[in-house]
C-alpha cells in the first residue's frame, strides 16, 4: 500500500469513527441533558456532579473496561465487538457523554430561563416546550458536539485497547502515531501530529462559520 | 417546525453511516477468515510482520491478518482471554508459565537475534567487551558509587524479562536504588531517556539500529553471550477456533521462503539483517537455549 494512500485511509476512518461516536452521544446526550435541566429531583446536584467528574476519567481506563466487557471470555465477548471500528465508536460515544451532557447543560441553562418558562407559561406540553429549548439553543448544541467529537478524535486509550491499532482495519490517528513513536520514526509521529492539528482545526473553523449562519 | 427536519436529517445520516460500518465489518467477515495474531512490539514495529503477513496473502487471498502489536506480557495475556489465535513473543519464562497453564500450545521457533547493553560512550562503569553478567555486576557497583544509572523498561515485556534475568544471575537486586531508573514505556522512549541522561540499558538490536542517528550518546558496550540471545517463539493459543489457520501461518513462518525473507530484513537500510531466521542455527541448539532462559520466571 501507498504511504500517502495508507494516511488518507486513516484520517477518513478516524473522521468516520470519531464522527459516528459523536452521533451516537448526541442521541443520548441531548435527552439527558433535557432531563437534568426540566426535572427537579432530590439528587439532581449529585447527578449533574457525577457527570461533571466523569468529563476526565482517563481513556485507557475506560477502553481497558471495555476490553474487559468486549474480550472473547468477557460477558459481550458472543457479540464479536472487540478490535472492531464500531467498539472504538461506542467506547469513544461513551467516553465524550459526561463532556456533552455537562456542556449541553450548562450552555442551555441560560437560554432556559427564558425560552422554556415562556413556552411553559404559553399552555405548551414538556416535550414541545423541549423542542423549541433546543431549536433556540441550536448553534450551542452544533458547538457541543464539536468539543465531543474533538475529544473523541483525540483520544488514544480506547482505540488502543478495543480497537487494536490493526493497519487498514481499526488504525486511526491517535494509534498510528503512538505506533510511530514506539518505531522511533519520531519525525513522522509529529508530521502525523501536524496533519490531525490542520484536519481538527479546519473542522472547527468550517463549524464556527456555519454556526454564526444559523 | 424545521428542527425535526433536522433532527431526522442527522438521524438519517447517522443510520447510513451506522450501516456502512456494519455491511463493512459484515463482509469482512463473512468472506475472509480473519486470523488475530498477538504479537511483540519489537517484532511488529520494525515492518517485518507486514512484510510476512503480505508474501502469505499472495498464496491465502481469502485470509485477512490482524496484528496487535503489544509487549510479550499483555501479548500473552490476551491470550489467555481468548482475544488472539496466536502469539508471536519473545519472553520464554513467561512463555513457560503459560505453556504450563495450557493457553499456548505447538511452540515454533521461527527467528532470533540478540540482546545488547548499551551505555554512555565514556562508559563510567567500564563494561565494555565484558560477558554480560559482570557487566551487570559493574554497572550495579559504579551505581552504587554514584557513576553510572541504568534505565529500565519496566513494562513485564520480553526485554524487560531479560534484564531482570541478567540481575539475577548476576545475584543482585537494584529494585529501589536511586540510580535505577524504571521508563515503564516502549524501547524507542527508554533508549530516547538513556540518551538523554545517559544511562546504561538493555535493548533489541533492531531499535537500537533505527534510532541509532538519534542516539549520539549511546555505545553499543555488550553484544556477546549466550544469555543474550533473543529468542522469537510462535504459538497457537490452545482455545482459538482459528488454530487451523494459525498452523498454516506459523508453518509458513517457519518455511524456506519466509525463513529467506527474515534473514534478509532490514539489510538495505542498516546495513545489517535485524533477525536471524530460525533455519539458521541447528533447532535442537534453539531449543537448548530457550529451555535455559525459560528457568527463571518473573512478571506474569
Amino acid at each position: 500500500m501507498n504511504f500517502l494512500d495508507e494516511v488518507i485511509q486513516i484520517v477518513f476512518r478516524s473522521l468516520m469513527v470519531s464522527g459516528l461516536a459523536t452521533i451516537l452521544a448526541t442521541l443520548w446526550s441531548i435527552p439527558i441533558s433535557l432531563f437534568l435541566l426540566t426535572t427537579d429531583f432530590k439528587y439532581r446536584g449529585i447527578v449533574q456532579d457525577i457527570f461533571n467528574s466523569l468529563v476526565s476519567i482517563p481513556t485507557v481506563v475506560l477502553g481497558l473496561f471495555l476490553y474487559i466487557l468486549l474480550s472473547r471470555f468477557g460477558p459481550l465477548g458472543f457479540l464479536g465487538l472487540l478490535y472492531t471500528p464500531i467498539a472504538i465508536s461506542i467506547g469513544q460515544a461513551i467516553l465524550i457523554t459526561p463532556l456533552m451532557v455537562s456542556v449541553i447543560t450548562t450552555s442551555l441553562r441560560r437560554l432556559k430561563g427564558g425560552v422554556w418558562e415562556t413556552a411553559i407559561s404559553l399552555g405548551a406540553t414538556r416535550l414541545q416546550a423541549s423542542i423549541v429549548l433546543l431549536d433556540e439553543g441550536l448553534a450551542q448544541l452544533v458547538r457541543s458536539m464539536l468539543i465531543g467529537f474533538n475529544r473523541a478524535i483525540g483520544e488514544l486509550g480506547v482505540a488502543l485497547m478495543v480497537g487494536g491499532n490493526i493497519r487498514g482495519f481499526t488504525r486511526v490517528m491517535t494509534t498510528a502515531i503512538a505506533l510511530e513513536v514506539t518505531r522511533g520514526n519520531f519525525e513522522l509521529a509529529l508530521n502525523l501530529g501536524a496533519i490531525f492539528l490542520i484536519i481538527t482545526g479546519t473542522l472547527t473553523v468550517v463549524v464556527r462559520i456555519l454556526g454564526v449562519r444559523e | 417546525m424545521n428542527l425535526e427536519r433536522k433532527i431526522l436529517l442527522i438521524s438519517i445520516v447517522g443510520v447510513i453511516l451506522a450501516s456502512a460500518l456494519l455491511i463493512h465489518w459484515f463482509l469482512l467477515k463473512r468472506e475472509t477468515k480473519v486470523l488475530r495474531v498477538s504479537t511483540t512490539t519489537s517484532l511488529y514495529a520494525t515492518g517485518l510482520l507486514d512484510k510476512l503477513a503480505e508474501e502469505f496473502k499472495k498464496e491465502h487471498p481469502n485470509v485477512v491478518i490482524q496484528f496487535i502489536a503489544v509487549g510479550s506480557g499483555e501479548a500473552l495475556r490476551k491470550a489467555s482471554q481468548g482475544d488472539a489465535d496466536m502469539v508471536l513473543v519473545h519472553a520464554p519464562g513467561l512463555e513457560k508459565e503459560y505453556m504450563d497453564k495450557g493457553v499456548i500450545i505447538e511452540r515454533k521457533i521461527f527467528a532470533y537475534n540478540y540482546f545488547i547493553i548499551v551505555g554512555p560512550k565514556d562508559d563510567p562503569a567500564g563494561i565494555r567487551n565484558l560477558d554480560p553478567i559482570t557487566a551487570m555486576k559493574k554497572i550495579y557497583m559504579a551505581g552504587e558509587k554514584g557513576l553510572a544509572i541504568f534505565v529500565s523498561r519496566g513494562d513485564n515485556s520480553g526485554t524487560h524479562e531479560r534484564e531482570l534475568f541478567l540481575w539475577s544471575m548476576a545475584g543482585l537486586n537494584p529494585e529501589g536504588k536511586g540510580w535505577y531508573k524504571d521508563t515503564g514505556s516502549g524501547m524507542a522512549q527508554t533508549l530516547m531517556v538513556a540518551n538523554n541522561m545517559p544511562a546504561y540499558t538493555l535493548s533489541d538490536i533492531g531499535t537500537f539500529l533505527k534510532l541509532k542517528d538519534k542516539l549520539t550518546q549511546l555505545d553499543i558496550l555488550v553484544s556477546k553471550g549466550d544469555i543474550m540471545f533473543n529468542i522469537y517463539s510462535a504459538y497457537i493459543v490452545a482455545k482459538s477456533p482459528n488454530r487451523d489457520l494459525a498452523r498454516e501461518f506459523i508453518n509458513y513462518l517457519i518455511s524456506s521462503e519466509s525463513q529467506k525473507i527474515i534473514g534478509n530484513y532490514g539489510v538495505k537500510d542498516f546495513g545489517q539483517s535485524l533477525f536471524y531466521p530460525a533455519s539458521s542455527k541447528p533447532k535442537s541448539e534453539l531449543i537448548e537455549a530457550w529451555k535455559q532462559l525459560s528457568k527463571n520466571s518473573y512478571g506474569g
